[in-house]
């Protein structure tokens, strides 16, 4: 048993660390300081994306054939933590999650135009699946591809569909048998959201990140859209939401929060003598998020490992969703607590301390609990595959 | 990065269970609740098998230092409820003689320990929250010590050849062996029936030899003494979860109430995942800390980390584990009850949550 990154790993984590210092200028950071771009998407974005394609930082755990490095997924797991860390969102739902999926079940030319262009930094997803009417029961979705001679008419709506204001492309999951059981009759597409019967509309949330309602209106896709054999998407989207579910619990960005705000409290005088640091309370409260990251970490860097050998442990992917998720709640409180009413105050606040950033994460907080998987659903799971108790209904 | 066991970690896990299983059956256990909880032929048969030389370097019989594979027996021993309270012997005076320790002392000691023969430790002082700052004193009159002062929650002591006993004196903090002849013993009762005992030092003198470490080294060498305790109970903790946990899904899993098995019901089977998740977690904690213990003496966060799960694990799924149980739970004619009382002294002997939480707290804010 080996328990830490190896000296090749720390390496690369040093040399992205580096890389981003210089990726990462004042005009990007002042652009995605807009609310607008919070979730990217601005031309300062897009042009670090595809340096960082260029520069072959994309899909360090790829194949050779779309660009990749072939390194292990703890190679990859560290690039995530590594630009996560800095602030930059990167779509990690297309790198990490859609992208490797076009990668092995996609047609010739989903691989060739779409998969290399993804590790170029060129192209970026939304993900849909969700519908006004399909939320946790995702298997009850009503969007429906009906085939043509060569090719598929998709009509019907989306919800939640983040990124899709300037994403290229949507992953989307449809209806393609009528008479089938839910699970059995769904095949996956990707369309293109330059398609003139598609159409969005925004929703507006309460953490300021944009997300959309999507509408898709006698959208023709050719037979090469479509990803895997039809009428299986199903294991599509499962395996997708194993790979998405650890992405979205990665350690990286709570770890670096956590040291700013000791540094911030380390040099936030109370006194003459004292600093905020030194008040038992709040080393409880530091305590108590030190040893929450510890587990997470260890979750995340077990998770990966299993997947390098290629056997994902539903059970186990279900942990660190449901541990991460409700962590990462529990963690921004605490910390909350040890800055106070500091922590209260927005960004072009006089007196605004770590850049906000505490005032904005408890606000996008609860998206993860529900989304990419009810932790309602993630418990079933758990109790089902690490329990082996019998089905809930 | 490996997170899999070695093939003779998981050998040694499973012939441990082959012997537990069969020494810890309900009607063998019962012997122990109002007795003397010291089962001597399972120890013997453990010693006889190996077992006591894991994580001890092989040149003294042992299987070779990696506390992970101590810690593989600790949890092995907490998941059957063995009635044998080991980590004084086993952890707190073998594995800081093996590090800290001459030659001498290591061949002497260790190959005793591997053969079966009982020492201990007495390292905690009632009404002192600080084992490092021990309130025994040791007086050094030219190469004899004078030690008094009192301990407790020493364990299985009236067996033990030698104790290890901690100790201030004017050269710092000091580890030193007493024959248990030299000492006074009071068994204590507690919450688990295990042998806990006081142990009582009026002026007690020993040679100066009986100082296990190098001059300098006693507050080293505690500090790895306490950490490592708090890793191989943690380990302990881990297995007494487990099973609760595996009775939680077993039980809920064939009791019927409303004509359905009443682990179909979100409520439950929604309360055994968060105890997985809770197992889960102390599992990767525990591993790290020892793993990371086996090459660096000094790991306190990580022996806090551990201990800090250890605790709250133990607290939450035991409680979670008789809720679900109703009535069964507590019935002492089936097995949770012991493991609640496992999971209570493993919560709180060597440091609960919260008095760790406040020493890594401190730790954190003052060391960067």
């Amino acid at each position: 048993m080996l328990i830490q990154l190896n000296q090749k790993q720390l390496k690369l984590q040093n040399e992205l660390r580096e890389y981003f210092e210089g990726l990462i200028t004042p005009a990007l950071r002042a652009e995605l300081n807009q609310p607008e771009h919070f979730e990217g998407g601005g031309p300062e974005f897009k042009k670090a994306m595809r340096t960082m394609g260029s520069d072959g930082w994309i899909g360090l755990s790829w194949k050779k054939e779309f660009g990749g490095k072939e390194l292990s997924p703890i190679e990859q797991y560290v690039f995530v933590e590594t630009v996560m860390r800095t602030g930059f969102p990167f779509p990690f739902l297309t790198t990490e999650s859609v992208g490797p999926m076009i990668a092995e079940y996609g047609s010739p030319w989903a691989k060739e135009e779409i998969a290399t262009k993804i590790l170029k930094g060129e192209i970026i997803y939304g993900i849909g699946y969700s519908e006004p009417n399909s939320g946790t029961d995702l298997a009850s979705l009503q969007t429906k591809a009906i085939k043509q001679t060569d090719g598929y008419l998709i009509n019907g709506q989306k919800m939640w569909t983040s990124l899709a204001n300037f994403s290229d492309y949507i992953w989307l999951a449809t209806r393609t048998d009528f008479d089938a059981k839910n699970h059995k009759g769904i095949s996956m597409f990707i369309v293109p959201t330059d398609d003139p019967g598609f159409s969005m509309s925004a929703i507006n949330t309460l953490g300021d990140v944009r997300t959309n309602a999507t509408f898709y209106d006698d959208i023709y896709v050719p037979e090469t859209h479509l990803v895997g054999e039809l009428n299986q998407g199903w294991s599509l989207i499962t395996s997708q939401l194993n790979l998405e579910r650890l992405a979205l619990v990665n350690h990286g960005p709570v770890e670096e929060l956590y040291k700013d705000v000791l540094k911030t409290a380390q040099s936030t005088k109370i006194n003459n003598d004292q600093c905020l640091s030194d008040l038992s309370w709040v080393q409880h409260n530091f305590a108590q998020v030190h040893s929450g990251i510890e587990a997470l970490k260890l979750i995340c860097w077990k998770q990966t490992w299993i997947m390098e050998s290629g056997q994902l442990n539903m059970a186990e992917a279900s942990v660190a969703k449901v541990y991460g998720s409700e962590f990462f709640i529990e963690a921004y409180r605490l910390m909350m607590e040890i800055m106070g009413e500091l922590s209260i105050l927005k960004n072009d606040s006089e007196l605004t301390i770590l850049n906000a950033r505490l005032e904005r994460m408890y606000r996008t907080a609860s998206i993860l609990t529900f989304g990419g998987g009810t932790n309602e659903v993630q418990r079933d799971i758990i109790a089902m595959a690490g329990l082996l108790m019998p089905r809930t209904r | 990065m490996d997170f899999s066991e070695l093939s003779h970690q998981t050998e040694i896990r499973d012939s441990l269970d082959k012997i537990l299983n069969e020494h810890c059956s309900q009607e063998l256990l019962k012997e122990y609740d109002s007795n003397f909880k010291h089962d001597a032929s399972l120890l013997s048969l453990l010693s006889s098998n190996g077992y006591l030389g894991l994580g001890l370097n092989e040149k003294y019989g042992g299987s070779g230092e990696d506390l992970y594979d101590l810690g593989i027996l600790f949890e092995r021993l907490g998941y059957h409820a063995a009635p044998l309270s080991l980590s004084g012997c086993l952890v707190d005076v073998a594995q800081t003689i093996q590090k800290f320790s001459n030659e001498g002392f290591c061949n002497e000691i260790l190959s005793s320990i591997i053969a079966g023969e009982i020492y201990t430790s007495a390292i905690l002082e009632p009404s002192n929250q600080d084992p490092e700052n021990p309130i025994t004193t040791a007086k050094i009159k030219d190469d004899q010590l004078v030690i008094s002062g009192t301990k407790y929650l020493s364990e299985i002591s009236s067996m033990a050849k030698s104790v290890l006993i901690s100790a201030n004196s004017n050269e710092g903090v000091l580890l030193v062996l007493v024959e248990s002849d030299k000492v006074k013993l009071t068994e204590l009762s507690s919450t688990a029936n295990s042998p806990l005992f006081k142990v009582e030092l009026d002026s007690v003198r020993v040679d100066r030899e009986s100082i296990i470490h190098k001059k300098g080294r006693g507050l080293e060498a505690l500090r790895y003494l306490i950490q490592v305790n708090m890793v191989m109970r943690s380990y302990v903790a881990l297995g007494v979860t487990e099973k609760m946990t595996s009775l939680i899904a077993g039980y809920t899993s064939e009791r019927e109430q409303f004509g359905r098995v009443i682990g179909t019901f979100q409520a439950v089977s929604h309360r055994a995942a968060d105890c997985f998740i809770e197992l889960e977690c102390l599992r990767l904690v525990n591993q790290q800390a020892s793993i990371n213990l086996n090459t660096n003496l000094d790991c306190e966060n990580d022996a806090l980390v551990s201990k800090i799960w250890a605790g709250n694990a133990c607290h939450k799924i035991s409680y979670s584990a008789q809720h679900l149980h109703g009535g069964m739970g507590v019935d002492k004619d089936y097995v949770l009850w012991r493991y609640c009382l496992l999971a209570k002294e493993c919560e709180l002997i060597n440091g609960s949550a919260s008095q760790n939480i406040d020493r890594l707290g401190i730790n954190l804010t003052t060391n960067q």
